[in-house]
């Protein structure tokens, strides 16, 4: 069976969130569609304005190439000079005799040997001709029309059409930057609508991750985001059902034993009372009797316990101080060393579960690590931290998640006797301190053993 | 025909444990035990007698108060799952008659059974599995509350007179003093409030004198309690004047400037 590989990528498509893809897609779709419209009026309209100035500057040209003929025929009154300079005009035209390989020019300065040699062949040959070329540094259009015996060329300068071309061509790149950059925000905003049924989603499957088994879809309008809203919900409904569903076994259960446990432990105690009276083997299953009934009451109040709804009552909470909390917990127990750092602010909590808490941690101690030595309470960043020290052989880094889990013995796995816990402690341990939103972690205590660190969030209320 | 069901336990007179305790045979308290598990009722009831109760069962809500009817009993404990009349109900019924101590029997210890429980007007509630040394600490504890230890002859808490080994309570409201009735519980909470004077009583304290918790006390039970000294006490409860909650703390009388020493 073949391993299944991760989708190579493309070079092309570097890992970016569906939304920059989507918007990117759009800016994309929408430059190429403003460029070609771009493209094609910057076409049309740059032809079309140059057509008609090279129309107009031939017709131009053809009426003063038949006022030059005329002046020429009539060497009387040469006056061809004063007519060229005439036609010059304000010195933006250039025009240009040729006559007899001699130029007579007037308007702006022309170097004549710029002028191509084909336009004048073609005009001394007897056709009209025009082209555009680049004179004197600006675009010109020049015209050249045939004389009799001569050529006359005009040259119109370009430089105003240039301009108003160069214009044009700014605000359609402009044009099309614009759309390109409204495309990205269109694509952007479209994204985010049409992936917002999936941030929905992401959020709700977080909080269903993180134990909140109420968290549900919104109902859907969307053809195609409704089945996606449905399973989800009947997903999460069928979850919170059976969490339900086993919380309620387990519920029911240790209820179904509190019964014949009570009838259990009395009937013990009954016995127990008279324990001397009686012969010695029963005395020692009297004995074996008590213990175990006692260790499976504990089991039975501790599974209930744990079966019941994590989240606190608000009715249970109050303010306590911590340290009011360990000493009392510590109580009678021999050889831990209190050790109390500043003064730990009073935190909002359910006192009773804050108590087991405590308790648990030093039953622990008890049973598998010869007691606790040390436990510090002391002020954090977020809260209260308490510390718990055993003496003991301590954790291995690998069972330190483990040992939280119900029924999990950790490094005493498949050691039973000596009336040990029932292994719910510590799973009880880090289900209270869930409720307050705390934290729980196991260390190496500086003392050999193992270091049990809790953190309850608050400050002083 | 009696609905009382005798202990199985050797007889009176004749208990060998009764007569290694022979200072406590004249204040054996009789516990009127209301359970519909038969194994219970016996097993509970051996092991109370062996606490040095008597005690009478009754399997149903009917018979108990049948049993009580007829004979004298100083506390009942109580399950609140009966068949027929239910445990509430009875409650209801023997809190409406008088101030005969209740300790009820919950199965569940959520706050819901609880509190409707001790609103129902019992003065303590056990959670099963019952370990009959614990619960006999809850009798005593509960029976001792009529006797409360010497202390002042007269409490004043503004305009409420408490006489403590008189066991009552007046009101200088109206025109005339007039009487007011309370439980046991409430009698004793009223007189711890009273005797610290305006003093902040911390929740455990109460916990501890009115009830005999050693620590983990059950805040639940003392709120209930107050609220309900409240409703017989205050002008209007949901404005106390004279039993004031100390938030984080605890609770405290009107202070000693509205008390007339």
């Amino acid at each position: 069976m073949p391993a299944t590989r991760p989708r190579t990528r493309g070079i092309l498509r570097p890992r970016l969130p569906l939304r920059w893809r989507v918007a990117i897609a759009f800016a994309a779709v929408s430059l190429a569609i403003t460029g070609l419209l771009a493209a094609a009026t910057w076409h049309l309209a740059s032809s079309y304005l140059l057509a008609k100035r090279e129309q107009g500057a031939t017709s131009q040209a053809a009426v003063d190439a038949r006022l030059v003929q005329d002046a020429l025929r009539d060497p009387a009154r040469d006056g061809s000079d004063d007519l060229l300079q005439g036609l010059a005009g304000g010195g933006e035209i250039t025009v240009a005799v040729r006559r007899n390989d001699t130029w007579t020019t007037s308007g702006r300065q022309l170097d004549v040997d710029a002028l191509p040699p084909d336009l004048l062949a073609l005009a001394g040959s007897g056709t009209a001709a025009r082209q555009r070329i680049v004179a004197g540094g600006i675009p010109v259009l020049a015209v050249a029309v045939p004389l009799q015996g001569a050529v006359y060329v005009e040259l119109v300068p370009l430089s105003e059409l240039d301009a108003t071309l160069r214009f044009l061509s700014g605000v359609l790149v402009a044009g099309v930057g614009v759309s390109g950059l409204l495309g990205l925000a269109l694509g952007g905003w479209a994204g985010k609508r049409a992936l917002r049924p999936l941030t929905d989603l992401r959020d709700a499957a977080a909080r269903v991750a993180a134990g909140d088994l109420d968290a549900r879809l919104p109902e859907q309008d969307d053809a195609d985001l409704a089945p996606l809203a449905a399973t989800f919900n009947r997903t999460a409904e069928d979850l919170r059902r059976r969490v339900r569903r086993d919380a309620r076994f387990a519920s029911d259960v240790s209820h179904e034993l509190r019964s014949p446990l009570t009838t259990l432990v009395n009937a013990v105690a009954v016995l127990r009372r008279r324990r001397d009276e009686l012969p010695p083997t029963a005395r020692q299953a009297v004995d074996l009797l008590d213990a175990d009934v006692h260790r499976f009451g504990k089991m039975v109040t501790d599974l209930l316990e744990i079966s019941r709804e994590e989240q606190i009552d608000e009715r249970d909470l109050e303010v306590c101080d911590v340290v009011d909390i360990v000493t009392h917990a510590v109580g009678a127990r021999r050889g831990i060393a209190v050790e109390v750092e500043g003064t730990p602010p009073k935190v909002l909590v359910d006192r009773r579960r804050l108590d087991r808490v405590v308790g648990n941690l030093l039953d622990n101690a008890d049973h598998h690590a010869g007691g606790a030595v040390r436990i510090g309470v002391s002020t954090c960043a977020d809260g209260v931290r308490i510390e718990v020290d055993d003496a003991g052989p301590g954790i291995p880094p690998e069972l330190r998640e483990e040992v939280f889990e119900r029924f999990s013995r950790g490094a005493n796995a498949g050691r039973r006797d000596g009336g040990g816990g029932a292994g719910l402690g510590l799973a009880l341990v880090a289900r209270h301190v869930r409720a307050h939103q705390g934290r729980i972690r196991i260390e190496d205590s500086p003392a050999g053993g193992a270091r049990v660190v809790v953190v309850i969030p608050g400050g002083s209320g | 025909m009696s609905s009382m069901t005798s202990t199985p336990h050797p007889g009176p007179a004749a208990s060998p444990a009764r007569a290694d305790r022979p200072a406590r045979v004249d204040v054996r308290e009789r516990v009127l035990l209301v359970d519909d598990d038969g194994r219970i009722r016996q097993a509970l009831s051996l092991a109370l007698d062996d606490e040095g109760f008597t005690v009478a069962t009754a399997p149903s809500g009917e018979e108990a108060l049948a049993t009580l009817g007829r004979d004298t009993v100083d506390l009942v404990l109580l399950d609140l799952m009966l068949p027929g009349t239910d445990g509430l109900t009875v409650c209801r019924r023997l809190r409406a008659q008088g101030d005969l101590p209740i300790i009820i029997i919950t199965a569940r210890s959520d706050s819901a059974d609880v509190i409707a429980g001790l609103e129902a007007g019992a003065d303590d509630y056990v959670t099963k599995p019952i370990v009959a040394g614990e619960l006999a600490a809850r009798i005593r504890a509960l029976l001792r509350r009529r006797r409360p230890g010497a202390q002042a002859a007269r409490l004043q808490v503004g305009d409420i007179e408490v006489r403590p080994d008189e066991g009552v309570v007046r009101s200088n409201r109206g025109p005339e003093p007039a009487e007011v009735h309370l439980t046991r519980t409430e009698f004793r909470l009223l007189v711890e409030l009273a005797a610290a004077e305006g003093r902040v009583v911390t929740r455990e304290d109460l916990l501890r004198r009115v009830w005999g918790y050693d620590y983990l006390g059950d805040t639940r039970l003392l709120d209930v309690h107050v609220r309900r000294l409240r409703c017989k006490i205050e002008r209007d409860p949901d404005h106390p004047t004279l039993v004031l909650t100390v938030r984080g703390a605890g609770y405290r009388a009107a202070g000693r400037s509205d008390a007339g020493d």
